[in-house]
């Protein structure tokens, strides 16, 4: 059977390629020929057709004139969407490269003061993570880049002309963070402490100028300097320090961590669900607990930076910072007030589980339904906007555009204050933790609750009388009532924390904290708490970025692609939301090739 | 059955995420479009002025941004209702049209009190309206509780030649 068939096969094969033989014979046999001609060198009429057509396209080819690309198209998502993704996985991989080694030296340079080895291989175990992502901050870097040259090619022309002087050093300092990152992590233990220190200091500056130098190109597209009214570039120095350079420097830096310390907090709660021992499920519990420690320290001044960037912002130009917070982007602020409200709840929840940790907690457990309530509320404040959505029944049964009560909860003056109370409530919450399971014991015990007490309550107070205040005041002495909300808020938690630390000094321990004795819903808490701030990066990230709206560079070059209009908040967060799952495979990656290291290695049996 | 830990964490952040793009898509949905050119002829009306520097003013000029029209209360910037009656009165020496001109051309040279400076310069990028597009603004503004003097012929910057176009300045209050 076998063999027929391999004989009808070749035979098959055989018909087919005589018949593709014959049909090509065919073809070409039916092919013009000219007619055959005297001794004359006259052409025939179709050869002399092709022969000047070739002559036509020579002539043009020669004749073409240069024209400047101004855009390419990306397929199917387009230029902007494609730039846009590429930038923001740039972004985040580079924001957690620079936040790790800021707190890990941190907190190396703690265990290196009190002789604590736990110390060190937790920031040991923090730059694990930096290697790998190092080299995908340097990869999606390149891809930006070439992205932005390829697809948008006379506004990167624009941006060399305005910024070249600083391309040469931000190359070198860029090798500089590659030497000091990978001498930082492989001479772990290697060098002596003070030099193994250094290497880290060295680290965080050379990673703090990149992203200096990195933060004038993008805001000087929103806010620039340094050039003349057509847009040639004056000044470099003025160009890179504009309006917003120094405030989103600051902003970014704090950011940053409090990013850095959510994602690492997320590896120790995905080391801590797969713990097969009680000795890991310790180390990385208080892993988890300290990177959230670091994410919500930087968390609590954020706001605070956000005013600066936002009043450099309207300094700049009134109708941009309008625009933000009163325009097309002002419903996205109610979606950030719903990231930062489930910031808030997931860190205070995350606390008051902690509790568990500690041995005789339980004596704090009557003020976390207080603690709740006072977070929901200011949750609900924070998320009421100032106009609704209404068919025009419902307007007409409003009065207006904006609930009559509620509509009040909408204006600045509630919001701030709203904030102010969350970052207050949310330091209370931590405050309980650290004094659960200690009583202290110094004489003026009573008068130093009674003085946090009170500097707590007046800091409330004064946040809740002057955002009141900003009702019946002109516009603006409303702006300025801002600073002192954040002053009070601010000096009351350096005082109660300076309090605390002297009574606790000497504190009686009523019993001990027991790492790793936590329920395991807290490391989810942790998860969601990293997933909800890199959501909230990439959102106020496109609102940086999109305030431009129809100008690749605010006032001075008009973008003038197929995509220059402002896309609609729903078809944003889509965006920012494709961004962050892709931005979580890949640290997933990341966490993955971290953990390796702790696997045994596989025994080679000998070849027999 | 005992669900994975990499499946539990992969279906939270995806929850989360979807979570999160949900109350994305609750709020308005407003494309916002690079503003519109308002077609200007020489030869047009006083009234056909004053409609297209309407449109101007909502559309490329985004005045209304940040002013208001016929709103009470503590505002950012001057609310503009009644401001063609207002306008010839607020600084000695200059007529409406002049005073109107000055706003928009050089608007830090007088700040109305109580408020903070931060009006940009309208005929100057980002905005950069043309020289007719502030004609027919500033007929929209003049008609606004006053009399339409202003024309395409109007020469309104600089100041001093603005005086052709000036009227009598009309009677009305004095405060924003």
């Amino acid at each position: 059977m076998k063999g027929r068939l391999a004989l009808a096969s070749i035979v098959v094969v055989a018909i087919a390629f005589g018949a593709t033989f014959g049909l090509v014979r065919f073809l070409l046999g039916r092919e013009y020929h000219p007619p055959l001609r005297s001794a004359t060198e006259e052409p025939a009429p179709r050869q002399q057709a092709l022969r000047d057509e070739a002559a036509a396209q020579a002539k043009a080819d020669r004749e073409k004139p240069y024209q400047e690309e101004t855009y390419r198209r990306f397929p199917v998502v387009g230029s902007r969407v494609a730039v846009w993704v590429i930038a923001q996985l740039h972004l985040l991989f580079a924001a957690f490269v620079l936040a790790v080694p800021i707190f890990a030296l941190i907190i190396e340079f703690i265990g290196w003061l009190n002789g604590d080895s736990r110390y060190d291989r937790l920031a040991h175990e923090f730059t694990r993570l930096l290697s790998v992502s190092f080299s995908l901050t340097a990869t999606f870097g390149a891809f930006l880049l070439f992205m932005l040259v390829v697809l948008y090619p006379k506004f990167m022309n624009y941006l060399t002309h305005v910024f070249s002087p600083t391309f040469a050093p931000y190359v070198l300092l860029f090798f500089a963070e590659a030497f000091f990152l990978y001498t930082y992590y492989y001479g772990w233990g290697k060098f002596p402490p003070v030099v193994h220190l250094l290497l880290g200091l060295g680290l965080n500056i050379v990673g703090t100028g990149i992203m200096m130098i990195a933060n004038a190109w993008l805001t000087f597209m929103m806010t620039p300097a340094g050039i003349s009214e057509s847009g040639a570039v004056i000044s470099t120095w003025q160009a890179v320090h504009n309006y917003t350079w120094m405030p989103i420097n600051i902003h970014r830096l704090i950011a940053n961590v409090a990013f850095g310390g959510s994602v690492a907090a997320a590896y120790a709660a995905f080391k801590f669900l797969g713990a097969k021992t009680d000795e890991e499920r310790a180390h990385y519990d208080w892993m988890g607990y300290i990177g959230n420690f670091v994410a919500i320290c930087a968390f609590l001044p954020l706001p605070f930076a956000g005013y600066y960037l936002a009043s450099e912002i309207y300094a700049y130009s009134q109708a941009l910072g309008i625009q933000m917070m009163g325009g097309a982007f002002s419903w996205l602020f109610i979606i950030q007030a719903v990231l930062i409200g489930n910031l808030f709840l997931g860190a205070n929840y995350y606390l008051w589980l902690g509790m568990g940790r500690v041995d005789a907690a339980n004596r704090f457990q009557g003020y976390i339904k207080y603690l709740l309530i006072a977070v929901a509320l200011c949750f609900a404040v924070w998320a009421t906007p100032r106009s609704i959505i209404a068919t025009v029944s419902e307007t007409r049964a409003m009065g207006g555009a904006s609930h009559p009560q509620l509509g009040y909860l909408g204006v600045m003056s509630a919001k701030n204050t709203a904030v102010n109370i969350l970052i207050l409530t949310t330091y209370v919450s931590f405050l309980l933790y650290r004094r659960s399971g200690r009583i202290p014991t110094v004489s003026w015990a009573r008068l130093g609750n009674a003085l946090q007490v009170a500097i707590s309550g007046l800091a409330a107070t004064v946040v809740i009388f002057l955002g009141v205040l900003g009702y019946f005041v002109e516009a603006r002495v409303r702006i300025g009532l801002s600073v002192p909300q954040v002053g009070s808020v601010l000096f009351a938690m350096v005082a109660v924390t300076a309090i605390d630390v002297l009574m606790y000094r000497r504190a009686k321990s009523l019993g001990e904290t027991h790492w790793g004795r936590i329920h395991p819903v807290s490391q989810y808490v942790l998860i969601f708490l990293a997933v909800t701030f890199t959501w909230m990066m990439g959102l106020m990230g496109y609102v940086r970025s999109g305030l431009r709206q129809h100008w690749h560079v605010y006032g001075v070059m008009r973008d003038t692609s197929v995509d220059a209009f402002t896309p609609t908040l729903g078809f944003a967060t889509r965006v920012v939301s494709a961004t962050v799952l892709a931005f979580f495979l890949l640290i997933g990656f990341v966490f993955w090739l971290a953990s390796l290291s702790d696997r045994p290695a596989r025994v080679h049996e000998p070849a027999p | 059955m005992r669900v994975p830990v990499t499946l539990k964490i992969l279906a939270l952040t995806v929850t989360t995420t979807a979570f999160y793009t949900i109350v994305g898509q609750l709020v308005p949905q407003k494309e916002v479009l690079p503003p519109k050119e308002t077609a200007l002829k020489k030869e047009m009306t006083q009234a056909e002025m004053v409609k297209a520097g309407k449109d101007i003013m909502e559309g490329k000029g985004i005045c209304f941004t940040c002013h208001t029209l016929g709103k009470q209360g503590a505002l950012r910037f001057p609310d503009l209702a009644g401001i063609g009656a207002r306008a010839g009165q607020r600084v000695a020496g200059l007529s409406d049209v002049q005073y109107l001109a000055q706003s928009i051309y050089d608007p830090n040279a007088f700040i109305v009190p109580g408020f903070n400076p931060g009006m940009p310069v309208i005929n100057k990028p980002p905005i950069g309206l043309t020289d007719d597009e502030i004609k027919a603004v500033v007929a929209y503004l003049q008609s606004l509780g006053g009399q339409v003097t202003v024309t395409m012929d109007s020469k309104l910057w600089p100041l001093d030649q603005a005086k052709a176009a000036t009227a009598v300045p009309t009677k009305g209050p004095a405060t924003p």
